[in-house]
């Protein structure tokens, strides 16, 4: 058992309204600069839909993370015949028309154009070539557009519906559409890193945050492959590949990221996770069946005495381990499991969970009138809106056990606090619906105030980063103990 | 200090005349000493005879009795510079030799004006020593041809060690993409140089300073010299012919643009991206 600690999280998709507050408030801090303008780390995609950048869950496109050869884990972008086949062009990339060329408008136009009997317009002009532009798209061109023939039509995870349940998905009663705010998952198999021809990618070993080293990256963009979430983007102005990067600086100084910090549906929790890390190659080999399970059993139990022990000899802090013990991430992901981890098929076994979301409330045609379902507010799970392979497509590696149990769960939790709060659920029926999705009433409640009643502390247990130690693994602190004050930058005379 | 600093520079000196002593550019035996007849034999015998009639350059018996002594004297010394400047007789020269331009020899004042005074007295004996040698007139076959052609390529080495021709020069079809092209197009050289005689005669002492550099120590022999007459009297010939080196680059050129072309339409979807594609098709269903 090799046990490090890995800054984990979990978005609830039930509670999140699509409002981008978290794309802007990343924006401002990190990508707003030339070269950079196209880059959305955090992006919020409407599902279905194709995403940011175009059909980014399209791997036989794309070629992002791994797959099993000969029984040994292999990226799918970096087989060397193939690199060397394409060096002068790689066309398993998102071209700049994949995320969108970036434009503002002129402005000026507004006030410098001559007297006329038309108004003036500020015209569109692409940010990176400062000519003017035709829009044709954005990194949120299908914003809310849940069933548009162009966009929701051609999502890849569609692929596993039957044509019938396609035609129920696009039917005017049951048109649905969630909202899946995506950032670096952080991986612990990162086939970012492992693509990088120059070393110049890194998971930091204190915390597991995906960084890349600006210096040595030599715009190889491999990285652009290889990761399948579309997570690393390529700066053309700096000629260097840049990413999310968890805002360490912030999580340094006790902050939640920005786009945590900023949430406004209060749909993200950040936490510390303990691993086992010499299980990363085994788990990730494992059945696409037993992926879930297999990520979430090297999770390991922050209260185990032995689990605590192994920790402390890798030189795991104690603040760090006691922040694990009161992580929201534990408690989603391993106790509850009500938190999948996305796509995990692409065996990178992210580090960032979601809850999957319910559906709106199914309506019928009776008539002439669009009317409540029959079934009452709460329908089945397997009657909802997004079909249960859609889901299973995008959280359970295809298989639906996983996430019907969460959304099992969730819709149980409902049912027993409407039975609290409103009464018209009979207590025991609320009750019997607990225990089939495995919940006990105590678990229902915490499970309750953390998702509905939360506060900052708790959405956000940030552990101290003790970069002070990180940086003892490196460089001695004691290097500059007799020199004068904090070092010289010029000799002095007398004296050194 | 100071006597140190005077001591170092007396060694630096000694090391200098030590250094011109070892390369037998100062002392006894020094090579300034050369005569004129050494000068002419290295210099002049490749395009002139005294007496033997024209190579290349004019038969120089009598020039002397022709030409003023202090008109010679200018034209040896530069004339390159002596034919812009538009000079008459100098510009006549040029066209007698067929626009080949004499080479401006690395010689001082005094030796040049040995060289006339070696022209006088030479062009009064009955026959002079440089009257020129024999050229055979033995008739030359296609087996001088193919020697000639192994020497030019390198494919036979020239028996005095000097570098084969091709490492500089080029011949019109020679080789896949021509030879050297630090000296001259060598296709032509058979009428430049005067033909049989002329070229023999060049090519027993080249005058022209790159080749001295070169050959000056590794003179050609007689045998090899025909043979290499033979073959570029050959490409004169040839010459005439249409020239297969253009040919060549056409073709490659268009076996290049093909060889694209092909490319470019089995890997036409390279540069076609994912959205649009996605628009269009979504636009045709309608
Ligand atoms: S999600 Fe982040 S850590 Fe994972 S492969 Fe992509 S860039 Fe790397
Ligand atoms: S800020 Fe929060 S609620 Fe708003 S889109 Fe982002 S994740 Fe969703």
């Amino acid at each position: 058992m090799n046990v490090r600690s890995q800054i984990a999280m979990v978005f609830h998709l039930d509670k999140c309204i699509g409002c981008h507050t978290c794309s802007i408030a990343c924006k401002n801090i990190w990508t707003d600069r030339e070269g950079a303008e196209y880059m959305w780390w955090n992006n919020v995609e409407t599902k279905p839909g194709t995403g940011f950048p175009t059909r980014w869950e399209d791997q036989d496109t794309y070629r992002g993370g791994w797959e099993i050869k000969d029984g040994k884990l292999r990226l799918r972008s970096a087989n060397k015949g193939y690199v060397l086949g394409k060096i002068f062009h790689n066309p398993a990339q998102p071209s700049i028309d994949e995320y969108y060329e970036p434009w503002t408008y002129r402005y000026q136009d507004l006030f410098n154009a001559p007297e006329g009997s038309d108004q003036p317009i500020a015209r569109p002009v692409s940010k990176i070539t400062g000519k003017e532009i035709a829009i044709e798209a954005g990194p949120n061109w299908d914003d809310d557009l849940g069933g548009s023939p162009v966009y929701a039509e051609n999502d890849p995870n569609l692929d596993s519906l039957t044509e019938e349940q396609r035609e129920q998905l696009f039917a005017v009663e049951r048109l649905v559409m969630f909202y899946f705010p995506r950032i670096c998952n952080h991986c612990l198999n990162p086939s970012c890193v492992a693509a990088c021809p120059s070393g110049a990618i890194y998971k930091r070993g204190e915390d597991g945050i995906v960084l890349i080293d600006q210096t040595r990256c030599r715009g190889w963009r491999a990285c652009v492959s290889a990761c399948p979430y579309k997570k690393v983007f390529f700066n053309w102005k700096t000629g260097k590949s840049e990413k999310c990067l968890l805002c360490f600086p912030r999580l340094e100084t006790g902050q939640a990221p920005a786009c945590f910090h900023s949430c406004v549906g209060r749909i993200r929790y950040l936490g510390v996770l303990l691993y086992d890390a010499d299980r990363i190659e085994e788990v990730a080999l494992s059945s696409d069946e037993n992926l879930i399970e297999a990520h979430r059993s090297m999770i390991l139990d922050p209260h185990d005495p032995q689990v605590i022990r192994q920790a402390q000899s890798n030189g795991v802090h104690d603040s760090v381990i006691e922040a694990a013990q009161k992580s929201p991430v534990y408690q989603f992901v391993k106790v509850w499991k009500m938190a999948l981890p996305p796509h995990i098929e692409f065996r990178t076994l992210p580090m960032l969970f979601y809850v999957p979301p319910m559906s709106p409330v199914m309506s019928m045609r009776k008539g002439d009138v669009l009317t409540q379902s029959d079934q009452g507010l709460f329908h089945e799970i397997d009657n909802a809106r997004v079909p249960m392979q859609y889901l299973a497509k995008l959280f359970g590696a295809g298989h639906d056990a996983k996430v019907r149990y969460a959304l099992k769960k969730q819709m149980a939790i409902r049912s027993y606090r409407r039975a609290v709060t409103v009464g018209d659920i009979e207590p025991h029926i609320a009750n019997q619906m607990l225990r089939e999705a495995d919940c006990t009433p105590a678990e229902a409640e915490a499970i309750y105030k953390l998702t509905s009643l939360c506060t900052f502390e708790e959405r956000f247990v940030i552990p101290p980063m003790h970069r002070e130690e990180a940086l003892e693994m490196m460089e001695d602190p004691m290097d500059h103990k007799r020199e004068t004050g904090f070092g010289l930058v010029g000799k002095p005379q007398r004296g050194s | 200090m100071a006597a140190t600093r005077r001591l170092g520079t007396g060694w630096t000196g000694l090391g200098v005349w030590i250094a011109l002593l070892g390369l037998g550019i100062i002392g006894p035996g020094a090579a300034w000493g050369q005569d004129a007849a050494t000068d002419f034999r290295n210099n002049c015998m490749s395009c002139h005879t005294i007496g033997g009639g024209r190579l290349v350059g004019p038969d120089l018996k009598g020039v002397t009795s022709r030409q003023d002594r202090a008109w010679l004297l200018k034209f040896i010394t530069d004339p390159k510079a002596m034919i812009d400047s538009g000079d008459p007789e100098a510009q006549k020269l040029l066209k007698e030799s067929g626009g080949v331009i004499m080479p401006t020899l690395p010689l001082g004042k005094a030796r040049i004006e040995a060289l006339i005074d070696l022209l006088e007295s030479e062009s009064k004996l009955e026959r002079s020593k440089f009257a020129g040698q024999v050229v055979s007139n033995r008739p030359l076959g296609p087996e001088d041809i193919a020697a000639g052609e192994r020497i030019f390529t390198g494919r036979q080495a020239l028996s005095a060690g000097g570098a084969a021709c091709y490492s500089c020069h080029t011949v019109q079809g020679v080789g896949g993409l021509g030879g050297g092209a630090l000296g001259p197009d060598l296709t032509k050289v058979f009428e430049r140089l005067g033909g049989r005689k002329g070229l023999t005669a060049w090519l027993g002492s080249p005058a022209t300073a790159t080749m001295q550099a070169a050959f000056g120590t590794h003179p050609l022999e007689q045998g090899e010299i025909e043979s290499l007459v033979a073959y570029f009297q050959s490409q004169t010939q040839l010459a005439e012919t249409p020239q297969p080196r253009q040919l060549f680059l056409g073709l490659g050129l268009a076996g290049a643009c093909f060889a694209l072309w092909g490319l470019n339409s089995l890997w036409k979807r390279r540069l076609g991206g994912v959205r649009r594609a996605m628009v269009q098709k979504a636009a045709i269903k309608g």
